[in-house]
């Protein structure tokens, strides 16, 4: 707020009255409807936003010195947020696999379902957690690559904060029971065009700094976020495409149907594994490691083929999801001798990332932030084998449907995604905060443990109970007919389910004690006047320290 | 899209799809490799290590 | 300010379109022929759409997020075929916006599971699965037997639904609200014209066990009992072949 200017000031103003109008207009027209409960919401938001906004409004100005510095207030607050949604939707996600252990650990109430809360816990994690990690750590990126400061102090709040009550309005609407059940693109038409249109000005925002950038060469971690932006940005815009039933309905019918409809959704649902959980992830990776580590990449010119390899073969493999259903079999065929082939790139990125810590060794051992990585690339090799395993048609007659699908996600969301995200939010926190270091290394070492444990105990678990079930489920007796009944299966699974709430309750736990130790190190630490060194830690101007 | 039959649109995915991928997989070792570009690059891969401690005036 | 828009066109622009370019093309060329695969694919023209009191169900299905455990796709494998029945043609969801295929099985595959069980059967397995399954993990669905299902606004649903290509006729729309009463309580004149829009072979019942009313329960308990039954193409029709082993 004290780094926004007057005009901004006033933009943002406006901005809120606007977004309390439209909240109005969906109290209005959804009075019948759940939709009215979100126009509340949304109305409650912009007021107490404007409040904020006029309460600060006479607050001094800022001088022009702050052009001197990169804006970190709006990666502060990603960061932040990525925390606070990542305990609460590994919360939910953990629930959720006590639910299948006892399926009576719930309220007698809809809003606590497995089938609403389920969708909550991924939404929280993969949109909530990752995705304001990705925006946080992209503009914290993308200006010190371009040495070049936010094109202004207003966009980079708006897409944060928009992109915030985008997924609020999507984790409260599945309680309310608002969803197009599109996996991974469940909410509705109106929050999905709000996202359209906070996408675009990030969009903006990021092409606008690159266009300040006072580096020639644009770093290879900005080609992965900009991949992730544009190609997500196409993905949700044509998987969401629907027919609202009315101005005052939440609900919609989605343009497609059947066969059009399923390839449509798995097209958008790999490529969000593509491009939002690996693009991006990989663009943090590509600064973060090299910077923690101390040394530049191995290969430059191995993670520009990659970057490539990875955007167009990612978006041939959805049909993979879909073998030996309803779909043409030459689509699936298709699809197996992409994700076949995109082990390629996949591996160049996790090999060129494991050959940057070659030599680094000691500090991969003695410094668990380094090590969170480490094992990340570590993961993302072991999953994205697993992936194009699972595609070929055979192997996955045998996986599809079962537990082992979900072993295979977590090993790459667990060990891959929230491992490197973790790694770098322990990385720029000391950095953004200008602290010397966390304030507790030991606890940063606890949360290694812990959080690797978690998985693996998780994706034992799913991988023994999947392959079981897929096995059961496909057992002939000598008479030529199937051994197990589903029941029987069901039967099976519980130790496995058991092991699994708890390998994620370890993952909690880890979590928890990460968002205690950036506590800490937020409000308690010295701020110490940095030396001047070849550090890349701005040094703390006083007259523009960031208000907090 | 009733205009083109089905077979035309499958056979042109197949074909087109498949020349695509390799020229442009092409395109990209070469770019990669181009000798003029090493510079270049390494220079790059150095740029994150130091020296971004504030924006460029 | 000049020299900033010359680099931005120069480098950015043109990689932005690289980018897009490249992705976009696996999709096209995976997803526009199925655009034209009704060249190819089974016809059905005996296929009925579903009544509004059906597609309150799926919307009912879809809110509690039963996709989320059940899919409703049989693959052309041979455990899958004796396991679930025929396997699943791309016909048969061709008025499902959205479709419901699923991706985990954590209970049974529910394509073909109309007619499976008596309704009494679903509202006990809904209220509380394990009074029928006592190993059951799925959940209590205590609260559809005492939710009265809103059909008030059917129409503009039905409606919806013609504009993005499922053929509901005038009528159908016009008499939604009615005939989701109608078809929740038998032997009232509302129920005749549920027969006479969507033929003789509907399902018109007290499906929660109570007439007079019309539940969620109602509701989801008609769409279960209609699903795999839209057509008979699978079993009658050319289709009808041995699975894949
Ligand atoms: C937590 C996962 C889960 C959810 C969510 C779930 N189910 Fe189930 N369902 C199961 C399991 C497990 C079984 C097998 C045991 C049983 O019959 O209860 C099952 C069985 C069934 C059966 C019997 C299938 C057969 O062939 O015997 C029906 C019908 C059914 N579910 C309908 C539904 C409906 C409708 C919903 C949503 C309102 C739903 N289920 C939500 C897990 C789930």
């Amino acid at each position: 707020m004290a780094q926004l200017t007057r005009t901004e000031r006033q933009i943002a103003l406006a901005l809120f009255v606007g977004l309390a109008v439209a909240g109005l207009l969906m109290v209005a027209g959804g009075r019948a409807d759940p939709l009215g409960l979100h126009g509340a919401l949304i109305l409650g938001v912009a007021v107490f936003g404007s409040f904020g906004i006029i309460s600060k409004y006479y607050e001094p100005l800022p001088g022009a010195d702050r052009l001197r510095e990169y804006y970190d207030d709006p990666s502060k607050f990603g960061v932040v947020a990525a925390m606070v949604w990542v305990a609460f939707g590994l919360f939910m996600g953990d629930w959720v696999a006590w639910l299948l252990v006892n399926p009576d650990l719930t309220f007698d109430a809809a809003w606590s379902s497995f089938g609403r809360i389920r969708p909550v816990h991924t939404t929280s994690v993969i949109f909530g957690f990752g995705g304001n990690a990705l925006i946080a750590t992209s503009f914290y990126v993308m200006q010190r690559t371009s040495r070049a400061r936010l094109p202004d102090q207003l966009s980079p709040w708006f897409v944060l904060l928009g992109y915030n009550l985008f997924c609020i309005l999507a984790v409260t609407g599945y309680m309310l029971g608002i969803t197009q059940s599109r996996e991974y693109a469940e909410p509705e038409w109106y929050a999905d065009i709000w996202l359209v249109v906070v996408w675009i000005v990030y969009f903006v925002t990021y092409l606008r700094t690159l266009a300040r950038r006072k580096e020639p060469h644009i770093y290879v971690s900005n080609w992965y976020y900009l991949a992730f932006i544009l190609v997500v940005a196409m993905l949700h815009i044509v998987n969401n495409l629907a027919v609202p039933v009315s101005l005052g309905h939440a609900k919609s019918y989605s343009l497609f149907s059947g066969v059009q409809d399923a390839m449509t959704e798995w097209w958008y649902g790999h490529n969000a594994v593509a491009f939002f959980l690996t693009s991006g992830f990989l663009g943090m990776m590509y600064y973060f490691m090299p910077k923690r580590a101390g040394r530049p990449i191995f290969s430059y010119r191995l993670s520009i083929i990659s970057f490539w390899g990875i955007t167009f073969f990612y978006i041939w493999v959805g049909s993979h999801h879909l073998h030996y259903t309803a779909l043409p079999q030459w689509v699936q065929t298709l699809g197996m001798t992409f994700s076949v082939l995109l082990l390629v790139p996949s591996w160049a990125s996790a090999g060129n990332a494991l050959l940057t810590l070659n030599g680094a060794w000691h500090k991969v051992r003695d410094d668990a932030t380094l090590r969170f990585m480490m094992i990340a690339a570590v993961f993302y090799g072991l999953t994205t084998f697993e992936g194009s395993f699972m595609a070929i048609r055979p192997v996955n007659s045998l996986s599809h449907y079962t537990d082992w699908t979900i072993g295979h996600v977590h090993a790459g969301a667990l060990g891959w995604v929230a491992m490197i995200t973790f790694g770098s939010i322990y990385a720029s926190v000391p950095w953004l905060w200008k602290r010397d270091a966390m304030y507790s290394a030991r606890l940063v070492e606890v949360h290694f443990w812990l959080a690797l444990a978690g998985t693996i105990v998780y994706v034992f678990a799913m991988w023994n109970s999947g392959i079981v079930q897929g096995l059961m489920w496909r057992t002939y007796n000598e008479s030529g007919t199937l051994t197990y009944s589903f029941v029987d299966s069901l039967i099976a699974m519980h130790p496995y389910y058991i092991a699994r709430a708890v390998g994620g309750l370890l993952f909690l736990i880890g979590a928890l004690v990460g968002c205690y130790n950036m506590y800490m190190t937020i409000r308690a630490a010295p701020q110490r006047k940095r030396l001047a060194s070849t550090s890349d830690m701005p040094a703390a101007v006083p007259a523009i320290a960031p208000a907090e | 899209m009733t205009f083109i039959a089905h077979d035309t649109l499958v056979w042109l995915s197949k074909s087109i799809g498949l020349f695509y991928l390799l020229i442009l997989s092409a395109a990209v070792v070469v770019y990669a490799y181009w000798p003029a570009n090493r510079k270049s690059f390494e220079r790059a891969a150095k740029s994150i290590i130091e020296g971004e401690d504030r924006p460029w005036g | 300010m000049f020299g900033f828009h010359y680099r931005l066109e120069r480098k950015t622009i043109p990689f932005v379109l690289a980018i897009i370019g490249a992705a976009s093309i696996g999709g096209f060329v995976e997803i526009a022929p199925l655009f034209t695969i009704h060249q190819t694919v089974e016809s059905a023209p005996n296929m009925r759409v579903y009544t509004p009191l059906e597609l309150a169900g799926r919307n009912i299905y879809i809110r509690e997020g039963c996709y989320a455990c059940h899919s409703q796709m049989i693959r052309t494998l041979r455990d899958d075929v004796e396991r679930y029945g025929h396997y699943s043609l791309a016909v048969e969801s061709k008025y499902d916006h959205p479709m419901l295929w699923g991706s985990k099985r954590t209970g049974p595959d529910l394509a073909r599971i109309g007619g499976k069980y008596s309704d009494a059967w679903h509202v006990i397995h809904l209220n509380n699965p394990r009074d029928v399954v006592p190993e059951s993990v799925m959940p209590a669905y205590t609260w559809l037997k005492r939710t009265e299902l809103r059909t008030a606004d059917l129409r503009l649903h039905l409606k919806a639904l013609r504009e993005v290509g499922v053929p509901y006729t005038d009528d159908m729309i016009a008499n939604a609200p009615a005939d989701a009463y109608g078809q929740a309580n038998p032997g009232t004149p509302l129920a005749d014209g549920v027969i006479k829009r969507y033929g003789e072979t509907t399902d018109v019942n007290a499906f929660d066990g109570s007439p007079g009313n019309v539940t969620e329960m109602d509701a989801l308990v008609a769409y279960l009992q209609i699903l795999g039954r839209l057509t008979d193409v699978a079993s009658n029709g050319p289709a009808a072949g041995a699975a894949e082993p």
